[in-house]
């Protein structure tokens, strides 16, 4: 290992130190830690594996906080086709505080083809949200999706 | 280096806008604050458990009930024993304290009404199922649902005949105390009473809890000093600063480095919910499941949304319907509680074992290992500064915020 000349290693470290306590100043003032920069919030994406693609959206706009609502669900194939008869798991929570939802949603058929309406739906603060569905239809094809809110 | 200058320059701005006297909030910081106001309360929300809810003359019978000592075994007990309108519907004791002593903390009722679960571990759906289960509790009111029947006949008989539209049972041919839940006495004058009976005494018992919840749903908050900080930041702003430096700086850590609103927050400072914060047993017993019994319990409550003395129509119990019933982390986990007045209500947690905001924010900074299940608290490194700081913007939710002590009426 080559040696650093002493002042070298002072500056080096300077710079560290003050990176760090950038980044320390930078964590106090932002209450949101550990959300990622460019966090995918789109509602309408291809699950985990590319097996379906699945759309949400809430039945209510602004998403409203503290009260239960309902979101409609849309589940294809890739190359568009409905897919009914899917059993829908619903998951979530928010991963920078560590909790769950503070609901357990479900997932029932609406009347259209690949149409689903999930029920029971709860945010109960502002701030980064998870939305965690995994789905398995009835021919036993299953894979999940995440989609991301910020409430 | 340039790297390094620039980020010299971020934290410089960060420390000169948490010391300033008027710091600029960031535009989600702001959304935050919002969320915290008065402003962003929704009205009470209806309950269609209860037909009576906001039906004035129900309020009057409610207060009337809420204020009747001889709702107990020694005729001394009554629900404003424990939850006293001049100290925030609380006591100041660690446990309450009724005929005997119970073993968990006196909850504040004031805006309960916004809570989906009552109790601190939930075990009630609403304001009415949970202003029944005192009244049985031997530790509390020590009665039974046939002496609270024989009550409403006797005492309130009109009153009750003009909210509920039929009389009170005829206490004529109802046993004196008698109670699914009472003491071995109790429980046999219960089996041998008849179905119709039975019925007609739980129907009455669930009348007498949705009067007090008609009338618990009035005590609402009023909004105080930081209520008037934010409107300020609005614009709606008097010219004197409603915080102080070292005031806006402990919100400033309770919104960011100390994580307090990721439970603490909308306009009560409660998200309503359930949390773990590895709060030590009570001295001297077992650690409290809390959330863990108290889910089951609510969804077996016969006096629930669902259940036969509820007034709401089928698919009305969303709350329960939805609810989270199982899960690790419903072990040890209590209700966050509201903390609109939280400087006048010491002590603490589920049994009052934190005897001050000091023992709060030490728990809170260095929090130890859960007593049961697992802790959601990690390590903050708050400075001495800082937790002076968080303890004097709390008692900023003092002020105006506590409810005057209602009319009291018989």
């Amino acid at each position: 290992m080559a040696q650093l000349a002493p002042s070298a290693v002072t500056r080096a470290e300077r710079r560290l130190a003050l990176a760090r306590l950038a980044v320390v100043a930078f964590l106090v003032a932002t209450p949101a830690l550990g959300r990622p920069k460019n966090l995918d919030r789109s509602l309408d994406r291809s699950t985990e594996h590319g097996v379906f693609r699945v759309a949400v959206r809430s039945e209510r706009a602004p998403v409203p906080l503290f009260r239960i609502h309902q979101w409609s669900l849309r589940i294809t194939d890739p190359a568009g086709q409905p897919i009914s008869g899917a059993a829908v798991a619903i998951d979530g929570g928010m991963p920078e505080h560590g909790h769950g939802l503070p609901t357990a949603p479900r997932a029932m058929a609406a009347e259209a083809a690949g149409d689903y309406v999930i029920s029971g739906v709860k945010f109960s603060m502002p701030g980064w949200w998870v939305l965690k569905l995994a789905v398995r239809a009835a021919d036993g094809r299953s894979d999940t999706v995440t989609f991301n809110l910020v409430l | 280096m340039r790297a390094a200058r620039a980020a010299a320059a971020v934290f410089v701005l960060a420390l000169g806008s948490s010391a300033a006297a008027t710091p600029i909030w960031t535009a989600e910081e702001l959304a935050t604050l919002r969320a915290l106001s008065p402003s962003a309360m929704p009205r009470a929300p209806a309950d269609p458990s209860n037909r009576v809810a906001d039906e004035p003359a129900a309020r009057d019978l409610g207060r009337k009930l809420f204020f009747d000592a001889r709702l107990s075994a020694n005729g001394k007990v009554s629900c404003a024993s424990c939850h006293q309108p001049g100290r925030g519907f609380t006591d100041g004791l660690p446990v309450g304290r009724g005929v005997a002593e119970g073993s968990r903390r006196t909850m504040p009722i004031t805006a309960a009404v916004h809570s989906p679960w009552q109790f601190w571990d939930g075990r009630a759906d609403s304001l009415w199922a949970q202003a029944l289960g005192p009244v049985e509790n031997p530790a509390e009111h020590g009665f039974t649902r046939t002496q609270v029947a024989h009550a409403l006949a006797t005492n309130y008989h009109q009153s009750y005949r003009r909210v509920f539209g039929r009389s009170p049972p005829d206490p004529a041919g109802l046993p004196r105390r008698a109670s699914p839940f009472g003491d071995t006495e109790a429980r046999a004058a219960w089996t041998r009473m008849a179905t119709a009976d039975r019925q007609a005494v739980n129907t009455a018992f669930a009348d007498f809890g949705k009067a007090i919840a008609a009338y618990e749903r009035t005590l609402t908050m009023r909004p105080g000093r930081f209520d008037r900080y934010v409107a300020s930041l609005d614009g709606k702003a008097s010219a004197k600063p409603a915080l102080t430096p070292d005031e806006i700086a402990g919100l400033r850590v309770f919104i960011g480095k100390g994580q307090c609103v990721n439970c603490h927050n909308g306009p009560l400072f409660s998200n309503g919910g359930f949390a773990n914060t590895g709060v030590p047993a009570r001295f001297g017993h077992p650690a409290d499941v809390g959330r863990r019994d108290g889910a089951g319990k609510a969804a077996a409550d016969p006096f629930n949304c669902r259940g036969a003395f509820s007034d709401a129509p089928p698919g009305g119990c969303e709350e329960l319907e939805f609810a989270v019933l199982e899960g690790p982390e419903l072990l040890g986990a209590f209700k966050v509680p509201s903390l609109r007045g939280v400087a006048g209500r010491a002590p603490y947690m589920h049994a009052g074992q934190l005897a001050s905001l000091d023992a709060i924010l030490d728990h809170y900074d260095r929090p130890p290992p859960a007593a049961t299940g697992h802790s959601e608290l990690k390590p903050l490194g708050l400075t001495p500064l800082e937790r002076r700081q968080v303890i004097a913007f709390l008692q900023t939710l003092d002020e105006d915020a506590v409810m005057a002590a209602p009319r009291r009426s018989r």
